[in-house]
């Protein structure tokens, strides 16, 4: 393996979703280099029907966190990804199409992922009403927010988890087929 | 600013205008999503907004209910739910309410409650 490997895999490995964060605020340069990584995220049939919506403007973002309860932290910027539903529409997608979410995760893992390559603390964030979130952010027509990336600089005291289990591991995840007799 | 006077015998007000919106904007916004999401995420909506407004109001109230807020309030997990553990989280929860009886007993009445 080589060490590009070991890191990128280190990176998978090592993330955490970070719901406690200090109130030092996050370098602008920091949050393009999260954004960026965020546009080379596969999109299916390389459509890019995301868009980022990011901000650090503490004001911004109380009110933000006031609208989605489940944002525990407090963060110093966030980045909002939303899908343009008009520009899917003309791609021809249903507005309930499942498409269109995959894409969210695949954007979503790959801002976390950044974030966490950087030494950033970040925590996706779905529990928020859409409408009050999209007249916040003063979403264009059709911009649909689906999801908030928090990010800040981890800080102690996080609450534990919500759902305290033994660690899973692939073997639990996964089912080989054909399947083998006895396994 | 609030119309209405902190006038003697009036218990004192120890939540402001930006608090109280933003407890106000939590609980709307918390009943639009439970719409969508788990039942289960329910009691943690109900006692994220009580954790949040006791620690709002806890700098300006009677140190008998900052002690409440501070203490019995927040012994329980924050991110905990029911589904793992039904009867441990409903004693746990239990244990908040007969505490939280006692402090009101005590505040309302001056005649101590019984402690859990």
């Amino acid at each position: 393996m080589t060490g590009q490997e070991d890191a990128v895999l280190d990176v998978i490995r090592s993330r955490r979703v970070v719901r406690a964060m200090s109130g030092e605020p996050v370098a602008r340069k920091a949050l393009e280099t999260v954004l960026d990584a965020g546009r080379w995220a596969p999109t299916a049939g390389n459509r890019h029907l995301q868009r980022f919506v990011a901000t650090d403007d503490p004001t911004t973002l109380r009110v933000l966190r006031m609208v989605s309860p489940g944002m525990i932290q407090r963060p110093a910027a966030a980045i909002t990804i939303c899908t343009d539903r008009r520009l899917a529409a003309e791609y021809g997608f249903p507005p309930g199409a499942a498409g269109l979410h995959i894409d969210v995760g695949t954007a979503m893992a790959t801002l976390l992922l950044a974030a966490h390559a950087i030494g950033l603390g970040a925590g996706p964030v779905s529990s928020f009403s859409r409408a009050a979130v999209g007249a916040v952010l003063q979403l264009p027509e059709g911009w649909v927010p689906e999801i908030v990336v928090c990010l800040g600089h981890p800080a102690p005291g996080a609450p534990p988890p919500m759902h305290p289990r033994p660690r899973l591991t692939w073997h639990d995840l996964t089912t080989w087929v054909p399947h083998k007799e006895g396994a | 600013m609030s119309d209405i006077p902190n006038v003697a015998g009036r218990a004192p007000l120890v939540l402001d205008e930006d608090e109280a919106l933003e407890l106000l904007a939590y609980l709307v916004t918390a009943a639009r999503t439970q719409v969508d999401e788990a039942a289960e995420y329910g009691p943690l909506r109900l006692l994220t907004a009580a954790r949040r407004l006791g620690a709002a109001i806890a700098p300006r109230a009677s140190a008998s209910t900052a002690q409440f807020v501070t203490g019995p309030l927040v012994a329980a997990p924050e991110l905990a739910v029911p589904r793992d553990g039904r009867d441990e989280y409903a004693t746990r929860l239990d244990e908040v309410c007969r505490a939280l009886a006692a402090h009101l007993t005590d505040h309302f009445t001056g005649q101590p409650g019984v402690a859990p």
